[in-house]
């Protein structure tokens, strides 16, 4: 049907231009639009595309997940979400194929004693599959919404008055977090400016539009004033499965100073930042760009002695941290590996 | 079957497949002793499978030995709660057994696949002692064409680590045997420690060869990843505080246990390292932090 030829040919058109996207990226992508832009993606694919079972839908997801991932390793949301979709996928064929909703999908020594057989086999057609999964990403996207929201709630119950607060850049999650706070409780925030980009900048001015008392420095005072801090409050790009954040350079500066002071160190995150990877080898969270920022071109003479470097991300490993904050409430670093036995399979931990 | 034929099948198999864990053994050794049981029901089983163990025990009592009896009762426990047909509920077991048997051959490949990209390029890695699975884990990132070179310990009284460097130079892999003393001397060369495991505990600590806790504490100082591989069938219901708390039946060996006269003169085979010096846990239930132990502990016996 010419019909279906051209919805197939639209949507790898619209796939194409997301994976380019990505590639190039430009300016820095707000990890909730690319979230929502991955899910509307995943769900158009499966609304268009030709699949009759859970597995080849399975399948297809997976191949597309990771081209999407391939293009732009950093923005691990993309690949979270691909592993949401396909938990959706495996539990909504569950609920049709007729296994109880306890049957635990994890691995575990007690599945490991009294299972009959060996793995699932999603080949069973369904035909009312497409719509509950479809419905089931709708839910998804509701959730995505309401994410900052849910954050920004829980700000009173951490600010107390006349506290002095500390971050680093530009977090939208933490600044929402701090707004929240100051309409009923009066507190300080210091922002660290966070060199080459400067974010902080960016910060301060709409912290400072909301009548909160900012001061801007450089990240070389960090330590020096770390004294008179009561909290540090950050965001972070991604959470990773040991509790660790990969988050912009200069915040792990910002937790040893913090562990040295004994400051509670408090990351906002929402939960579609959590991703089920381990720091390793495959160290493709690194992100280098333009040295222009670090050492202008304009010092050509110096350039050609020597290597500059511009990386965007530090890793901070998960002792530093003292709380996560995120829209299903507040937990330890070692209670991560929880949730994510509950948002992923872990047969899908490798896309 | 009696208490001879027992033991004579235990030592046989461990004696014919020296490359199979203990605890494996133990379980195939204790479900041939199902399939033989002449009992009519549930009770009879479970007291005579509990003699059994302690047979076993008597002739290896490491803990690997215990861990793999007491989660075979456990099996048993779950398996008869469900069919209350005893002839029925015998067919199932075995065929559980086997089952279960088939899914643990495979788990030191799980796991290897789970550790080697840890492993990078040009890494300088500590072992102690001779472990299985640390042997696979290293096969395995020979095969995906890594370079590293290795230090093991000595690993006295036994001269364990002798025989890991042995295996290690047969895969062509740059070995040199350390003194147990010298292992401080070398943490500041090393990127990260390997060790195998011969019992995970409850808080996610382990049990393993003696020496295993001098290292970990060391790592910690130098702040060097300690990383500790063992199959899910290890994981075992104790938890010690300190190292006065593990059972002496686990530090010593059996012979040792009959016959002396004064513990206090003999040296202890294993010590126990505490979660916090460990920084992950490679099992074929996945990557694990030391937290999430006792979570696939409470899962399965409780």
């Amino acid at each position: 049907m010419p019909g279906a030829a051209e919805r197939g040919s639209e949507l790898s058109e619209q796939i194409e231009a997301f994976v380019a996207r990505l590639r190039g990226g430009g300016e820095r992508p707000r990890s909730e639009d690319t979230a929502r832009q991955t899910l509307s993606l995943l769900r158009k694919i499966i609304a268009h595309g030709r699949w009759s079972r859970a597995g080849e839908l399975m399948d297809l997801i997976r191949t597309e997940g990771q081209r999407m991932t391939a293009a732009q390793p950093s923005e691990t949301t993309v690949g979270n979400m691909v592993r949401r979709v396909l938990k959706v996928i495996r539990e909504e064929y569950g609920r049709l194929h007729g296994r109880s909703e306890e049957s635990d999908q994890q691995e575990s020594l007690h599945k490991l004693l009294t299972s009959g057989g060996l793995s699932e086999d999603f080949s069973t057609p369904y035909p009312p599959l497409r719509a509950n999964v479809i419905e089931a990403i709708n839910e998804l996207l509701i959730e995505l919404e309401g994410t900052t929201d849910n954050i920004a709630m829980q700000a009173l119950e951490h600010i107390h008055s006349n506290e002095v607060i500390m971050t680093i850049g530009y977090s939208r999650t933490v600044e929402a977090f701090l707004k929240e706070a100051a309409r009923k409780r009066k507190f300080q925030v210091i922002v660290a400016e966070c060199a080459p980009f400067c974010q902080g900048h960016e910060m301060a001015v709409r912290l400072s539009k909301e009548n909160i008392e900012t001061t801007v420095m450089s990240d070389a005072a960090i330590f020096a004033v770390m004294s008179r801090v009561n909290k540090v409050i950050i965001g972070t790009k991604t959470i990773l499965a040991n509790g660790a954040l990969i988050a912009v350079s200069g915040t792990h500066t910002l937790a040893l100073a913090a562990k040295h002071h004994s400051t509670p160190l408090i990351v906002c995150a929402p939960m579609f930042k959590l991703s089920p990877q381990f720091p390793n080898e495959e160290d493709s969270f690194h992100k280098f760009v333009s040295p222009q920022e670090v050492l202008p071109f304009t010092e050509g003479e110096i350039l050609a002695k020597i290597n500059v470097h511009c990386p965007v991300f530090d890793y901070v490993p998960p002792e530093l941290i003292t709380l996560f904050i995120s829209n299903i409430g507040g937990n330890a670093p070692s209670y991560i590996y929880r949730l994510m036995s509950e948002l992923y399979h872990p047969d899908d931990y490798e896309l | 079957m009696s208490t001879d034929d027992l033991i004579e099948t235990f030592r046989a198999q461990l004696r014919d497949d020296p490359d199979v864990a203990s605890a494996v053994v133990a379980i195939r050794v204790l479900l041939g002793f199902l399939k033989q049981d002449r009992g009519e029901t549930i009770q009879g089983l479970r007291s005579s499978l509990l003699a059994a163990i302690d047979t076993l025990s008597r002739v290896d009592s490491s803990v690997a030995v215990s861990s793999g009896g007491e989660l075979f009762l456990r099996f048993i426990s779950l398996t008869s709660l469900e069919y209350s047909d005893y002839s029925k509920c015998k067919e199932i077991m075995i065929e559980r057994g086997e089952i279960f048997l088939r899914k643990v051959s495979l788990s030191r490949n799980k796991i290897a696949k789970l550790c080697h990209p840890f492993i990078r390029d040009g890494a300088q890695i500590l072992t102690h002692a001779y472990s299985r699975v640390v042997l696979r884990v290293l096969e395995a990132a020979v095969e995906s064409k890594k370079r590293f070179s290795v230090y093991v310990t000595e690993s006295q009284p036994d001269q364990a680590g002798q025989k890991m460097a042995k295996a290690l130079r047969k895969l062509n892999i740059p070995v040199t045997v350390i003194l147990d003393a010298a292992v401080g001397y070398i943490m500041e060369k090393v990127d990260l420690v390997l060790v195998g495991a011969e019992g995970v505990v409850e808080s996610g600590g382990i049990i393993n060869k003696i020496g295993t806790n001098q290292i970990a504490v060391c790592a910690k100082a130098q702040n060097k990843p300690f990383y500790v591989v063992a199959e899910s069938f290890k994981f075992v219901r104790l938890f010690p505080l300190n190292q006065q708390d593990v059972p002496d039946k686990f530090k010593y060996k059996a012979d040792t246990l009959k016959t002396s006269q004064n513990l206090t003169e003999e040296h202890p085979w294993i010590d126990y390292t505490s979660p916090s010096l460990i920084t992950l846990l490679f099992t074929d239930l996945g990557v694990l932090t030391p937290s999430a132990v006792s979570d696939e502990l409470i899962k399965l016996y409780l």
